[in-house]
């Protein structure tokens, strides 16, 4: 994992460096010597030494073996599973909240190859009416409405 | 200890028949959450946590903690029966476990789990029960440099949970407080990192980020893999052990039970090293260490005493001092937080009507996770063979909703989404989820009373050294720092003269 870790530490370096830049600007803001930005600033300087300390690391070798690395195919699967989730946000203002979750989890599990279409239906049906019911009637918890429920 | 109180408490808990349930619904949730790999007792009580907001805290509590205990004990289901611990906590029970369930003794092995996680409970939550007044009486002193020093100490406890990379576990502690900048400035007002923001002047919001870290991370990995398990095939019979074999383990149980709740109270060191250090005394003081892994009930009982006595222990840190005592109370901590409830010896001066039913409430989760266990054990071993495809998008959506009902907020939803991606590739660059819930617990607490502390002392550091109780938390948290790095090397070092060894091993 040399070359990633080497990578990690300079984007540490490049992240503390702004930080302790970007917070200086509290200083003024404030009549306080501890003011906003003094725990910035530490955690920023801490930050620094550990990417360094990481960067060196690896150079000497001394960097932890990967383990199992990303499967492409399965990464793919992951991220248009985020899409369809983004895409249940945007679904469950325009229908609500227990029709578009109806939708997202038949769509997620068709989409993981879950065999069995009534399996799909029923699971995908109950969890929706029972998530809505508990948290409109027992919680009271109001969950975004739209054209149907 | 007020008696009366704690009576009430008990009253209060078993009585009203509503209370009761939630302890049960608590029980029977953490039992199937822990007994299905890859979900963790920690993910189950975050999930949950959503779920308590519009009821009475205290039943809220009451359910998280019976999560808790069942979620421990859970994992031993699947060990025993898969050879897959349900949770980090069971990992010690597959040693002799599953060697039980090969024999054709899986409904003993989970009989026996079931009865040692109730003895070890119990034993841990009364030791809480009667432990932590005093403690708590004795951190009523305590000043700004005393709360820092501890939060310190806290932090400390980040190399302990860092797992094989301590520089990755700092690196992933020092992220969480640096998430914990964004929003207003305690001590100032000042807006902090917002970029303008409306939605960030509050802060990065606990139960988002937790969600993200331990929930979405997992659902993503879940995803990534779409984990296939192997199906339980086997019948579970005679479920509970004969009193003769129940005689053989019981000073096993009460050893076990002992160091489970002083390893769950020593801050970072959690259930599963409980589960091992109590699997390894039991070996080590046995008549027959050599059948130790070939399936015999005291390797059962062991660590399954171990692990959820350590439960009760954990409690003890972070009713008294705030502080966590491993991950899952860490997240009850949160969940203490959401409810206006801090955490600390002021809870118990302030908020006995908090502190008594959560000591009721632990001692009777185990008697309820004792019936359920037994009663429901072959429901459970039915569990685990549900289909991943189905559970992977339940979870997601729990995820979803409980980022959202915080605050009602989608911006919350994103944010979550956001942690949990990161976390997904930290778990694959070895950097651990862990540090950065510490951090986001204890971050505030760190900066206000540093910052507090140094304006009392007009700038001199030397005031967390010079007040002993401050200056004995530095040095317990330096000492515990260093003995867990050398046991972290030491560990390291072990598995890559074992690597090497295999390796010539291969050649020749």
């Amino acid at each position: 994992m040399k070359r990633e870790d080497i990578g990690i530490g300079v984007g540490l370096l490049i992240l503390s460096t702004w930080l302790f830049w970007y917070v200086g600007r509290y200083a003024e803001k404030t009549i306080y010597i501890y003011g906003p930005q003094f725990f910035p600033k530490i955690l920023a300087i801490l930050m620094v030494i550990l990417g360094l300390a990481l960067i060196v690391n690896a150079l000497l070798g001394n960097s932890l073996k990967m383990g199992n690395r990303i499967d492409p195919k399965g990464f793919v699967r992951m991220l248009i599973s985020i899409g369809i989730c983004i895409g249940y946000l945007f679904l469950i203002t325009i229908l609500g909240f227990a029709t578009a979750t109806f939708v997202f989890l038949f769509v997620l599990m068709t989409f993981l190859k879950q065999k069995g279409i009534f399996i799909r239906l029923f699971s995908s049906m109950t969890t929706a009416v029972l998530v809505w019911a508990i948290f409109r009637y027992f919680l009271i918890i109001p969950l975004p409405e739209g054209l149907l429920f | 200890m007020q008696f009366d109180l704690l009576l009430a408490a008990f009253g209060k808990v078993m009585l009203d028949p509503v209370n009761f349930l939630f302890v049960f619904i608590g029980v029977t949730a953490g039992i199937i959450v822990g007994a299905l790999p890859g979900l963790t007792a920690t993910m189950g009580v975050a999930l949950l946590i959503p779920f308590t907001y519009g009821i009475d805290p205290v039943r809220g509590l009451l359910m998280l903690l019976g999560i808790f205990s069942g979620g421990i004990y859970g994992g031993s289901i699947s060990a025993t029966l898969l050879g897959i611990p349900g949770t980090p906590s069971a990992a010690a029970t597959v040693l002799d476990g599953h060697p039980m369930a090969k024999k054709g003794l899986a409904g003993k092995a989970i009989g026996m789990a079931t009865i040692a996680s109730f003895f070890g409970g119990t034993l841990g939550a009364l030791i809480m029960t009667f432990f932590s007044p005093l403690v708590a009486k004795m951190a009523l002193r305590f000043g700004p440099p005393e709360f820092f020093a501890l939060a310190f100490f806290g932090l400390g406890i980040i190399i302990t949970v860092s797992g094989k990379s301590i520089l990755k576990g700092l690196i992933a502690g020092i992220f969480g407080l640096m998430i914990t900048m964004i929003g207003f400035d305690p001590l100032s007002g000042v807006p902090r990192l917002t970029f303008g923001s409306t939605e960030l002047l509050g802060g990065i919001n606990f139960i988002p980020a937790l969600i993200g870290l331990f929930g979405y991370s997992q659902v993503f990995e879940g995803i990534e893999k779409i984990l296939i398990l192997p199906s339980v095939k086997s019948e579970l019979k005679n479920i509970i052990p004969k009193l003769k074999e129940l005689k053989g383990v019981l000073r096993t149980m009460i050893k076990s039970a002992l160091i489970g709740t002083f390893i769950g109270a020593v801050p970072g060191t959690g259930c599963d090293i409980a589960a091992f250090v109590s699997y390894g005394e039991a070996r080590r003081s046995s008549k027959h260490p050599e059948k130790f892994g070939t399936g015999i009930l005291e390797g059962v009982a062991a660590p399954e005493t171990g692990n959820n006595a350590a439960t009760g222990g954990a409690m003890i840190p972070m009713l008294t001092l705030g502080v966590p005592g491993d991950a899952v109370t860490a997240v009850l901590m949160g969940a203490l937080t959401i409810h206006n409830f801090q955490p600390g010896p002021l809870l118990f001066r302030d908020h006995p009507e908090v502190v008594y039913p959560i000591f009721a409430g632990m001692i009777v989760a185990q008697f309820v996770m004792l019936w359920v266990g037994l009663g429901g054990a072959r429901f459970f071993a039915k569990i685990i063979n549900l289909d991943r495809r189905i559970m992977t998008p339940i979870i997601f959506l729990l995820c979803v909703v409980g980022s959202y009902a915080m605050r009602f907020s989608f911006f919350d939803v994103g944010v979550s989404l956001i942690i949990g991606i990161i976390a997904y590739f930290m778990n694959y660059y070895g950097f651990p989820s862990s540090p950065i819930l510490l951090a986001l617990i204890l971050g505030p607490m760190v900066e206000q009373n540093l910052r507090r502390s140094l304006i009392i002392s007009h700038g001199d550091p030397l005031i967390f050294i010079t007040r002993p109780i401050s200056a004995a938390f530095i040095i317990i948290g330096i000492f515990i720092m260093i003995t867990s790095y050398v046991r972290v090397k030491k560990a390291m070092d072990l598995e890559g003269q074992m690597a090497s060894v295999v390796e010539k091993e291969k050649v020749a």
